[in-house]
């Protein structure tokens, strides 16, 4: 790898985490590549010309060139729909030791008919994991209104969370059962792990499908540059 | 206890000066340079360093460049090189040039400004 293509990659890592879209990044390295190749053959040091701060250079680079910047901010957003989801276990769990007596009273399912026990864990653990995920999408679209996209990261949730509850519930009830249904501190917090990181790659993949749409390419060009009209 | 900075304490530090002055300016030199003549990005520094304004950086010069470009202040093509890869070469737009002759006459008219607040009084009033 020359100079250049060192130059531009960390370029390409600044202004990654600066928000810039791939499509503005591959046309800000292409431009610039252009001009360092040329300088380079005039016998300039492209490194010496952008001088020591390169990732300073190319994010005021982006920001002269009126790109477009979507920014992750992954750690909020996980922060948020994590705490979300704590929240909504919490009061999941409690409709569901309220909800319960409730219907044991109301619904007298005789003792011939048999309820099958994958119908009776699914609604045990289906009621609390509704409101977890509830609790996630809620927290996210209320608490993080001033993040760019950030609706379009709650309409995903709705579907990559429940998917992910689905997924990572049989899951986590195999190890339990692997595990004796041991309530060992390690295996119970395993067992968290396991569903937290699954809620937390939901999260995080709904959050970098709706920034990558967020980033189309900007339209930074004047209408005059196209072509030069020497005045 | 408060301590006094006066004027004199404070070190005169000619390049910072230099730098502040320039970057109000510098969008408008370098219209200036590229309605002399087109150039690409690499020869824009040595031309702003051959007019007297000292090194400034391409770090500088290229974003500077790249925003111009998006006004529409300037153009660019693609021009073969005998000696190296093709060049980018920027040139004043129509836009550019109207752009730049009114900022010279405001220029004009704040260096006359600054030019008068800075001329020294040539009488001495007496008093009698």
């Amino acid at each position: 790898m020359d100079t250049i293509d060192c130059l531009l990659s960390e370029a390409d890592q600044a202004w990654r985490g600066y928000g810039v879209g791939a499509a503005d990044r591959a046309a800000l390295a292409a431009d610039l590549r252009l001009d360092l190749r040329a300088a380079a053959s005039d016998g300039g040091d492209p490194a010496q010309l952008i001088g020591g701060d390169v990732a300073g250079f190319a994010r005021r680079l982006a920001d002269e060139a009126g790109v477009r910047r979507v920014r992750g901010d992954y750690c909020r957003v996980l922060g948020t729909a994590l705490t979300g989801a704590v929240l909504g276990a919490v009061l999941g769990y409690g409709l569901l030791m309220a909800a319960y007596p409730v219907f044991v009273r109301m619904v007298d399912i005789p003792r011939s008919i048999d309820v099958p026990i994958q119908l009776a864990v699914a609604v045990y653990y289906g009621v609390p994991a509704v409101v977890v995920a509830a609790g996630m999408v809620i927290a996210v679209r209320t608490r993080l209104r001033d993040l760019p996209m950030i609706r379009r990261t709650a309409r995903m949730m709705t579907v990559f969370v429940p998917v992910a509850c689905i997924i990572i519930m049989p899951i986590t009830i195999g190890f339990a059962w692997a595990t004796g249904y041991s309530l060992a501190p390690s295996v119970v917090v395993t067992e968290i792990a396991l569903v937290l990181a699954a809620l937390a790659g939901a999260t995080a993949l709904a959050r970098h499908l709706s920034v990558r749409e967020g980033r189309a390419a900007s339209d930074t060009s004047h209408p005059d540059t196209t072509r030069v009209k020497p005045a | 206890m408060c301590r006094m900075i006066g004027a004199e304490s404070q070190p005169i530090d000619d390049n910072d000066r230099q730098t502040q002055l320039l970057r109000g300016a510098l969008d408008m030199c370098l219209l200036a340079l590229l309605a002399r003549e087109p150039a690409h990005g690499y020869e824009l520094v040595r031309r702003m360093e051959t007019a007297g304004f000292g090194a400034i950086s391409y770090g500088t010069i290229y974003p500077l460049l790249t925003r111009m470009r998006r006004l529409g202040l300037v153009a660019h093509k693609q021009q073969a090189s005998p000696t190296g890869p093709p060049r980018k070469v920027y040139a004043l737009t129509g836009s550019g040039q109207l752009h730049l002759d009114a900022w010279r006459k405001q220029w004009d008219r704040f260096t006359d400004t600054v030019d008068a607040a800075l001329r020294p009084l040539d009488h001495n009033p007496t008093r009698s």
